[in-house]
């Protein structure tokens, strides 16, 4: 676990009794905001017609995120694509940034992704009672539903809705903290096996990595996907 | 095999403890918590309006731009390739026109020249008829002059043999007459 524990790097910034110190965490964050950028500028810098590759990467991720949004949340979801991209790129290139060895993966702690989760909650809440007023808290009221069920299901609807900062946090940090563990203890039996058994471990742990790349890619995916969902929930009301 | 899976299982154990020595998840220390949330909320917006603000805008003007041109080339191929249907049909009228053309100029002047042919042809016989005419009379001139020529050779041929052959001198009005009575007899048979 030594590889989830957060240090801190230069001097203590402590501002109001709250300790802000920079950390290999926020290093990592950092370098991933960097590399995002980075990307992104040999990405659009040349406008070419025909597009060099890693032009052509970022304007298929540009169209990705952008087909994803119009495909759950639909037109109206367009003014918050710029964030839902953000969040997308930033996820991914956080947890592809931690496949690294030696490196600090920012999204398996848990502050981190319900921090994220949590803000996409309340923007989301916000956006739909700014949109709908109180007529947003039909959402808990489903349509179709017999008179009997219904104060059971609105329980449960209530309940669903505010449990969704927690599955959405707990999904990304858990898979990836599950994952580094994994090959933390394969890469342990390689070692204690040694020369002779050692191979089977190994090649466990190489396909982990790679399932790993898919599993970062995914969550990034889901993370991003799941925002869309909830977004579409609070602009287009329709239960 | 089994002994193998028991070596495996054994280490396994002795991992388990090693991380449990590890003490907890390093994940619920809140002591810097603060500080990941702080970091996390600047870096975050930084990089949402860096791409909000300057990158998204460049790649959408990137894909519009392509999509634009594309949408351009091909309304101008649609446009070109009317216009070049219109020039072909435009040739093939033009072409038509000038074999037709060709046909009626071959056929004028085909028949010009019959007519000039033809013309010329009659002027010249008219005029070959006019040379017979006057060679013809030139002939008839001709032999009456050469019958009276002739008359007076015959005549002084005449009138020398017999004086060279009797020594005397004819008259030569008789001689004349003798001639001009047999030439009248004889000349139709030459001439």
């Amino acid at each position: 676990m030594q590889q989830f524990t957060v240090q801190r790097i230069g001097p203590e910034i402590n501002i109001v009794g709250v300790d802000l110190s920079f950390t290999n965490a926020s290093l990592f964050m950092v370098i991933s905001a960097a590399v995002i950028m980075l990307f992104l500028f040999l990405g659009s810098k040349e406008k070419k017609v025909i597009p060099n590759k890693l032009q052509l990467i970022a304007e298929m991720s540009y169209t990705f995120v952008a087909k994803m949004i119009s495909d759950t949340a639909g037109s109206k979801a367009r003014p918050y694509f710029p964030f839902i991209f953000s969040l997308f790129m930033f996820v991914l290139f956080c947890n592809m940034v931690g496949m690294l060895p030696y490196s600090f993966t920012v999204t398996s702690h848990i502050i981190v992704t319900l921090i994220m989760a949590l803000f996409i909650f309340i923007a989301v809440t916000i956006i739909g009672f700014i949109k709908h007023g109180f007529k947003y808290l039909s959402i808990f009221v489903p349509s179709g539903v017999p008179a009997v069920l219904l104060p059971l299901i609105t329980i449960i609807e209530i309940i669903s809705y505010l449990s969704r900062p927690v599955s959405l946090s707990v999904r990304l940090f858990a898979n990836m903290m599950a994952g580094h563990t994994m090959l933390k203890v394969f890469g342990g039996f390689v070692v204690s096996l040694g020369i002779l058994g050692g191979w089977l471990p190994l090649s466990f742990s190489v396909a982990l990595t790679g399932l790993e790349i898919l599993v970062a890619f995914l969550q990034a995916y889901v993370f991003a996907i799941l925002t869309c969902i909830y977004l579409n929930d609070a602009l287009n009301l329709h239960h | 095999m089994k002994s193998f899976l028991s070596l495996l299982i054994a280490f396994v154990a002795i991992n388990t403890e090693l991380f449990a020595a590890e003490a907890g998840m390093p994940q619920l220390d809140p002591t810097y918590w603060a500080s990941q949330a702080f970091w996390l909320i600047l870096v975050f917006t930084i990089l949402y309006i860096s791409i909000s603000k300057f990158y998204l805008p460049k790649i959408k003007d990137n894909l519009d731009n392509r999509e634009n041109k594309i949408k351009e080339d091909l309304e101008n191929a649609n446009k070109f390739k009317e216009e070049s249907e219109a020039k072909l049909k435009e040739y093939d009228l033009i072409l038509e026109n000038a074999k037709k053309e060709v046909l009626k100029i071959h056929f004028e002047s085909k028949s010009t020249l019959d007519k000039d042919i033809q013309s010329k042809k009659e002027s010249m016989e008219k005029e070959i008829e006019k040379e017979i005419l006057k060679a013809q009379k030139e002939i008839s001139e001709l032999k009456k002059n050469s019958i009276s020529s002739i008359q007076i050779i015959s005549g002084s041929i005449v009138s020398n043999i017999i004086e060279n052959i009797s020594g005397d001198k004819l008259n030569e009005s008789s001689i004349k007459a003798t001639v001009e009575d047999v030439s009248k007899k004889n000349m139709n048979k030459f001439l």
